[in-house]
């Protein structure tokens, strides 16, 4: 009978997914993908290894001599996602009430919640940066991989607008409306990362007939792949306001003129830079110190004495941020990072992880979980012991 | 695990899982749509950054050694750095290459940052500013810094030819100033009144009063009288 086969079809897959050997194969794999990912870092730098292998389905990588890329291993995902299933599977087809495996139903509570945690941790984790020079008072964070083509209308001496347009968004062909001004942003062409030089006399002639632009020759790079490169996000945009066009400029990265255009007595200005956030605190960094051992150059600790300033909430207050004692504030962590300029700069790190706490808890959870199936079967065997003895 | 009681005692996922799925993928959509919005931010204007207290030995920012949750990547970039090619703004002249005038009666001015030399306000409110912009050589030459300043206010560029005839010369003792006076279309006009100057030692100067079509229309008898002064040491 086809419903018996399919019934009996459907058992053993669930008897599979439930297995011990599903759970090995597992483990085995994300640690094959932990040492992979770590000799990877060395190409492709930290972000690029961690999106490839940890944070993909499949691993895909390029051969020589073959033109098109393979899949060649598991990605963490799809390995994260199979121990997930495995583990919920095991809990839910062995469930049993009995008080006595109370400990292990903890245990692999807590290892569903370690896996999940990291998929949270893909999906949401937004890192950023914050640079500040001595003096300075910053409140926004700034992207280290997207960029973002902002329009900022200058007309008030004392304030801008800024529209910022994500660079996601800056595909060729779309007509992009600023909510709140009269401009349309046509895009042209766009350039996740480019080379720009100087315009050459047998150059073909430039996209751009304003600004700066129109002097410049653009060709056309690969995306940067490692952390020590930077894209030079280039596009070709035509501002469109009040049914005038504002003629073709150039925008990139890259490109440190301001490039500016006015419409019914208003001044925008056109640039490209690092996706920034704005904050509704500050901070100002008091002072950056770069501590070394007395007679050594060797790094012996770097901080940053910041002052906090949160009008909102009545809040004012300076933070000691120092190696691996993070600021945390609004669900972010604020890390020493980097530092510059004869250590007048401090840069940094910024994470923004509504997952943080997942690794803690279930870490938490795994210990509880062990305990008390150790104190349980302790408690059994001393019960036994003591009823043998009687 | 294996000791784990194997009774198949509840074969159907219940409903949290589904449940929680169900919210995951809502978040990821509601997450995925806000990234992508264009953002708006009132921001108070940029002062320019305060002087390093101590010699700078890096301009760029140093890695740390290792710590959670990973350092910053090396080419990552401070905020108003450039990454490698961009062209830094170009060094004020100084000294006797150094351009100087005769601020008209009521006038303001202001030292300028990044590209901008100086920038002038005439008095009487409204919006019309002027600033002062030097650059090497001849920066593109006359043509396409007037089609330049055309385009910014939504006029079609000219050509070469049609220049002379909207030219006005004011003579200084700094070389001839060659002057351009343009009104944008629209409903609130913008007018320009803009003039460049080629100096001996290879720079190009650039004069621009620009703002409200009758601020600036007020306040340009006295930028001509202003460029009528100019000279160097």
């Amino acid at each position: 009978m086809p419903a018996q086969r399919l019934k009996s079809f459907a058992v053993r897959c669930w008897i599979l997914l439930a297995s011990l050997q599903v759970t090995i194969v597992s483990l085995v794999l994300l640690m094959a993908l932990v040492v992979l990912c770590t000799l990877a870092q060395t190409d492709m730098g930290t972000l690029g290894a961690v999106n490839a292998y940890m944070r993909s389905w499949v691993v895909m990588r390029q051969l020589q001599g073959i033109p098109f890329r393979l899949p060649l291993f598991p990605g963490g995902a799809l390995v994260g996602l199979v121990l997930v299933a495995n583990l919920s599977a095991a809990l839910v087809r062995r469930f049993e009430f009995n008080p006595r495996k109370f400990g292990l139903w903890v245990v692999h509570a807590g290892l569903i919640l370690l896996v999940a945690g990291e998929f949270v941790t893909g999906a949401f984790q937004v890192d950023t940066r914050m640079t500040i020079e001595q003096g300075q008072t910053v409140d926004y964070l700034e992207s280290y991989r997207q960029m973002e083509l902002v329009v900022s209308d200058l007309t008030d001496p004392a304030r801008s607008e800024e529209y910022g347009i994500p660079d996601s968004r800056l595909r060729a062909g779309a007509a992009i409306p600023l909510p709140g001004t009269p401009i349309t942003l046509k895009v042209k062409r766009f350039y996740v990362n480019a080379a720009l030089s100087p315009r050459g006399p047998n150059d073909p002639p430039s996209l751009a007939d304003r600004g700066v632009g129109a002097g410049v020759t653009l060709t056309e790079a690969p995306p940067a792949a490692s952390d020590k490169e930077v894209n030079a996000t280039s596009a070709f945009v035509e501002p469109v306001a009040g049914g005038r066009s504002y003629g073709t400029w150039l925008v990139s990265a890259v490109l440190g003129a301001p490039q500016t255009f006015m419409h019914e007595g208003r001044t925008y200005m056109l640039s490209m830079r690092p996706r920034r956030y704005h904050l509704p605190y500050s901070l100002t960094l008091k002072k950056f110190s770069h501590d070394i051992y007395p007679g050594t150059d060797i790094p012996k600790n770097f901080s940053s004495l910041v002052h906090l300033s949160n009008p909102a909430r009545g809040e004012q207050r300076d933070v000691l941020i120092y190696m691996n004692q993070p600021l945390r504030y609004d669900g972010k962590a604020f890390y020493q990072a980097s530092y510059g300029k004869g250590d007048t700069l401090s840069v940094l790190q910024v994470v923004a992880n509504p997952g943080w706490l997942l690794p803690y808890l279930s870490c938490a959870l795994i210990t509880l979980g062990l305990l008390l199936h150790f104190g349980i079967t302790l408690f059994n065997a001393i019960k036994r012991r003591e009823k043998e003895a009687s | 695990m294996d000791r784990i009681n194997p009774t198949f005692a509840n074969p159907r996922p219940g409903p949290i899982p589904l449940a929680a799925l169900a919210v995951a993928a809502g978040m990821l959509l509601g997450l995925g749509c806000d990234r992508d919005q264009v953002s708006h931010a009132t921001v108070a204007k940029e002062a320019p950054a305060p002087a390093p207290m101590a010699p700078a030995h890096a301009s760029s920012p140093q890695t740390m050694p290792p710590m959670p949750p990973g350092a910053m990547p090396p080419g990552a970039m401070p905020p108003g750095a450039m990454p490698p090619g961009a062209m830094p703004p170009p060094p004020r002249p100084t000294g006797k290459g150094a351009l100087k005038w005769a601020l008209p009666k009521g006038w303001t001015e202001a030292p300028g940052s990044g590209m901008r030399y100086a920038t002038l306000t005439p008095p009487g409110g409204g919006k019309a500013e002027m600033s002062v912009v030097v650059l090497p050589g001849q920066a593109g030459g006359e043509a396409a810094n007037v089609n330049r300043w055309r385009g910014q206010i939504g006029l079609p560029p000219l050509e070469e030819d049609a220049l002379a005839a909207l030219r006005k010369a004011v003579p200084s003792k700094a070389g001839p100033v060659a002057v351009y006076d343009f009104t944008s279309l629209g409903d609130t006009r913008t007018r320009m009144v803009a003039g460049l100057l080629a100096t001996a030692d290879g720079n190009t100067w650039f004069f621009k009063l620009v703002g409200d079509a009758d601020p600036v229309g007020k306040a340009k008898p006295s930028f001509m009288k202003y460029l009528g002064t100019l000279h160097l040491d």
